[in-house]
């Protein structure tokens, strides 16, 4: 019996009701799929949960009291979160609760123990810089650090030479032989001496038992997605808790004492001579696309800037507030965007939904007099607004020839229009966002009531008026209008005779 | 006589001056091309006409990096890059593009234009690091906005705190080949007036002369906690156009020619942020042909704790035109929106902001008394008072997001004396097996009513559902349905589809 029919899977499909159980179980999985984004496998979840991928929760494997969680996966013993069971350790030691935890206990690790740049509440490094980890030693640094001596380059002694942050800098098994009085030189007959309880493999390999013979859990501590050297911070006389935090001070060392981009400003953000070979670039550290673009989509997710950082903080509503940032520091957007990412929105043909809500073009209107989103950060109101609205017959100026006479589009002239002004006169409207206006009119259907009466040389006494005269100037004009005037005539001469006196005031 | 050469040998020759001939390429190389299909109908609110948009959008991009062969962040670097796009809308009616259909023509319309988006060299680090450079068509942000032109930009960056940018060229506007209007100043109608008589359309202006354009920026370099950036920008105007839309005593119509401001514009931006306790940040734009500052913002955001981030913001905007159009002087206050926001990232992956607050207009004048207070005021200095009108404007904004995919939710809320807009849409987005598959779904629900025109009050309900698939890393098909269901429409559909294709490393 397959352990699947152990367990009770409808498999094999020979009864019609079991196959519709199972179509009707993917449906409802992939539902369920669908609406919990955050769902993965089960051994994903572990290790991210361990890691602290999602709230922050550190790497810390956390004693209990059985050792069901390594029983369920066969023989390859399971990276358990939990201590090794009682039983199966050497009685000499008792129970193996130190070095699971950065602190007795699980307590809190001390603020001031953290890597530099790591505050309260923060999560973690960042799990797409520094993806999950998988940690399935039992290790007490403060023990071999500050009692037994043991320097950090003792152990993890290609941190002095390491280029790349590719290097595995984690000490091989066999830098313990000599105190554990084990022998990792042949990974798969490892052996140690019977009468040291410390020389037992369920002493630092977590979920360890003794059936589970030479087979340990794998450890994986995945690269970090950055380019760094550590030789060339030694060489600077960078110590590891420059980066790294107390760790002399913590038993088990997680993803938490690994450096914070905050801490990294604290040298590669000075100013001047201080900052001495560390650029503050974001490609300096982070990894680049061949474009010299930061690479920012990983699987773990993409990398997007915390808001103390420029005040770029990409939140929900980002897409409103970017411009802030974009005017005043363009360069770092081009720091990950290309810019036809701009152009796919600013200059873009196919409605960005993230800017449009659904159904924009029947309720664009109201979203327009409002101005909300501002329609000029991306259309140009007398060739994209204005083309589409003749195309509809909606404009004064275009086509009216067809679509004349079907009905007015503004309030009734008596209100809208005509003089005089009232409250719901046109005119507030056009003070107040004419943009609106000039995405159906053009400078005709204004003019016609606001040139003067003299425009084109036909004024009242020769023949007919094309203005009114309705002077659209706002306060203050007089003492701008000299400026305007010699500049560039041209919108004067729309409503003005070249002759017109009023001119004489502003040349 | 020569013996011809067989086939096989021409094949082993052109081999071998592949392989043999070729040189060792010190650049990188990127093509990625993009076609986007659009198929939707609307109509005219009073019923006809009918538009159809059947679209389709194709973009042609190339990137060369390393062009000197010298991959090395540190070391100067030469790149070209460039993006051609056709634009085509396959549903226009031919009497829509032809002056002598002029019951139905639309001066400007085109079928599938081409435009070039950008195509610049552009060289980074030179001068021991201190100097770039950019030829060709490119696009700037800066204070002033987004804007592009075909020239050459030369930057200097001190090793410390400054960097000095100046450019000049020709600002990119349509009717010239390869080019959109997209960036020129606003409020002036124009294009190529080939066939039009003038009386027809005669606020169509023409359009055919280049427009030169130079500015020049100040900006902080290397300033890690405060960012900033001045910039000056002048572009003139030289085409002959009518000048009154009108003809004169004669019959005849007025011209204007020679070289005129379209817009002359300076403004700054900066940005400051102190990690521990917040950022601020503010713009301001003054255009010297209006003599007036017509744009500023200023917002300052305070990190209470690690998640919570609360500010305040004010924005002014007064919409402003092209030196040649007669918008400048309708335009009188603008508006100004004051808004309060709250942000909490409850952890990496779930993020909720929410706003609120006014948009205030100061009219010139009181509305309500206008009339008998102009009758009554000195014609050489009307009084005229003033009035606030003000709606209020709120948004809600929340994001769950996983390395699957996302789920988001938006809501908005306006309302007061132009009406109210209010409704809200959730967004579901999904990559199953390994993103081989993505999936859309979005449902929306909103409710409009415009003060102006009450008759084209709605409520709408819409949902869009969507579907990708991705074959590798470099190619990726998608569809989207589109199903909007509201009173003035009755049923509308949307179909969009899109295939991305990318070669390079």
């Amino acid at each position: 019996m397959s352990r699947a029919r152990a367990h009770g899977s409808p498999r094999g499909g020979n009864h019609p009701a079991a196959g519709a159980l199972l179509a009707l179980s993917m449906v409802v999985a992939a539902l369920l799929g669908l609406h919990a984004p955050g769902a993965r496998a089960a051994g994903e979840a572990s290790a991210a949960a361990s890691s602290g991928a999602g709230l922050g929760a550190p790497a810390e494997p956390t004693p209990a009291s059985s050792g069901e969680a390594s029983a369920a996966s066969g023989n390859a013993p399971a990276a358990s979160d939990t201590a090794p069971a009682a039983s199966g350790a050497p009685a000499a030691a008792g129970p193996l609760v130190r070095g699971l935890a950065p602190m007795p206990g699980g307590a809190p690790v001390p603020e001031r123990w953290r890597s530099p740049g790591a505050v309260e509440g923060d999560g973690g490094p960042s799990p797409v810089v520094f993806p999950p980890q998988r940690l399935t030693i039992r290790f007490n640094h403060r023990l071999h650090v500050r009692s037994l001596g043991v320097p950090c380059t003792g152990c993890h002694e290609r941190a002095r030479t390491s280029r790349s942050a590719r290097d595995s800098l984690l000490p091989p098994a066999t830098r313990c032989d000599a105190c554990h009085l084990t022998d990792h030189r042949d990974l798969s007959e490892v052996t140690g001496e019977p009468e040291h309880h410390a020389a037992a493999c369920v002493f630092c390999h977590v979920g360890y038992r003794p059936e589970d013979g030479n087979r340990v859990a794998r450890m994986s501590v995945p690269p970090p997605r950055l380019r760094f050297s550590h030789a060339a911070h030694g060489a600077r006389n960078i110590g590891c808790r420059q980066c790294h935090g107390e760790v002399q001070e913590l038993e088990l060392a997680t993803r938490d004492q690994l450096p914070r981009m905050r801490g990294c400003l604290a040298c590669h953000g000075q100013q001047g001579p201080a900052r001495g070979d560390a650029p503050a670039a974001c490609v300096t550290c982070h990894l680049a696309e061949a474009s010299g673009r930061m690479k920012t989509s990983f699987a773990e997710g993409r990398l997007v800037p915390p808001a103390w950082l420029h005040g770029a903080g990409h939140g929900p509503d980002w897409i409103e507030r970017h411009r802030a940032v974009a005017a005043a520091d363009g360069t770092l957007c081009a720091t990950c965007h290309q810019e036809r990412e701009c152009a796919e929105c600013h200059d873009g043909r196919v409605r960005p939904r993230r800017v449009h809500p659904n159904d924009f073009l029947s309720s664009h209107p109201v979203a327009a007099r409002q101005n909300d989103p501002r329609c000029t950060s991306c259309h140009r109101t007398q060739s994209f607004c204005l083309g589409c609205h003749q195309r509809a017959g909606v404009t004064l100026s275009g086509p009216d020839a067809a679509f004349a006479g079907r009905g007015r589009f503004h309030p009734p002239p008596r209100e809208w229009t005509d003089p005089p002004r009232g409250a719901g006169h046109h005119a507030w409207e056009a003070q107040r966002n004419l943009d609106a206006c000039v995405s159906c009119h053009t400078e005709r259907d204004c003019a016609g009531c606001h040139a003067s009466r003299e425009v084109g040389g036909r004024g009242a006494g020769s023949g007919g008026a094309f203005g009114q005269g309705s002077n659209p100037h706002p306060v203050g004009f007089r003492s701008r209008c000299r400026v305007a005037l010699r500049k560039n005539a041209r919108p004067c001469l729309v409503c003005h005779d070249p002759r017109d006196a009023r001119l004489e005031a502003c040349r | 006589m020569a013996r011809a050469c067989s086939p096989r040998t021409i094949l082993a020759l052109a081999l071998f001056a592949g392989t043999a001939a070729a040189p060792a390429r010190g650049y990188e190389a990127r093509v990625d091309a993009r076609t986007d299909v659009q198929l939707y109908t609307f109509a005219s609110p009073y019923g006809d006409p009918i538009v159809r948009r059947r679209r389709v959008t194709q973009q042609l991009g190339l990137a060369l990096d390393d062009l000197d062969g010298v991959p090395d962040p540190r070391a100067a670097s030469l790149g070209f890059r460039a993006r051609l796009r056709l634009d085509g809308d396959f549903g226009q009616e031919s009497a829509e593009r032809s002056p002598r259909t002029p019951e139905r023509f639309v001066p400007g319309l085109e079928e599938a234009p081409l435009d070039l988006i950008y195509a610049y060299l552009e060289g980074e680090g030179y001068l021991g690091g201190v100097a770039g450079f950019r030829v060709g068509r490119q696009q700037l942000f800066d204070a002033l906005g987004w804007w592009s032109f075909d020239g050459a930009l030369l930057r200097l960056s001190a090793p410390a705190y400054v960097a000095v940018e100046a450019y000049a060229g020709y600002e990119q506007r349509s009717s010239l080949p390869l080019t959109t209007d997209r960036y020129a100043a606003d409020g002036v109608w124009r294009g190529r007036r080939d066939e039009l008589e003038t009386a027809l359309h005669p606020a169509f202006l023409d359009q055919r002369e280049l427009a030169p354009a130079w500015g020049a920026a100040l900006g902080t370099s290397g300033m890690h906690w405060v960012q900033g950036k001045l910039a000056y920008r002048r572009v003139q105007t030289r085409d002959v156009v009518v000048s009154a839309p009108f003809p004169d005593a004669g019959g005849g119509w007025q011209t204007v020619g020679g070289a005129r401001v379209a817009s002359e514009r300076a403004g700054g931006a900066v940005q400051a942020t102190l990690p521990e306790l917040g950022a601020v940040g503010g713009r301001a734009v003054y255009d010297l042909y209006l003599s007036r500052a017509t744009e500023y913002d200023a917002g300052v955001d305070a990190y209470l704790t690690p998640e919570l981030t609360v500010g305040a913001r004010l924005d002014h905007y007064l919409p402003t035109f092209d030196g040649d159009s007669i918008f400048n002087w309708f335009s009188h206050q603008g508006m100004t929106t004051y808004e309060a926001r709250a942000e909490w990232a409850a952890s990496r992956r779930f993020a909720i902001a929410a706003s609120g607050g006014l948009r205030a207009f100061t009219t010139e004048g009181d509305p309500e008394r206008y009339a008998s207070a102009v009758a009554d005021a000195d014609p050489a200095s009307p009084s005229r008072g003033e009035a606030q009108r003000t709606d209020a404007v709120s948004s809600l904004d929340a994001r769950h997001r996983t390395a699957e995919g996302s789920v988001a939710a938006r809501g908005v809320l306006e309302a007061g004396e132009r009406g109210h807009r209010r409704g809200g849409d959730v967004t579901l987005r999904r990559r199953v097996l390994g993103g081989r598959f993505d999936a859309l779904g979005i449902v929306s629900l909103y409710d409009w009513r415009d003060a102006l025109r009450p008759d084209r009050a709605a409520t709408s309900l819409q949902y869009v559902l969507g579907w990708g698939v991705r074959a590798g890393r470099r190619a990726r098909f998608g569809a989207e349905w589109e199903h909007a269901m509201n009173r003035l429409v009755g049923q509308r559909y949307r179909v969009v589809a899109t295939l991305e294709l990318e070669v390079g490393p």
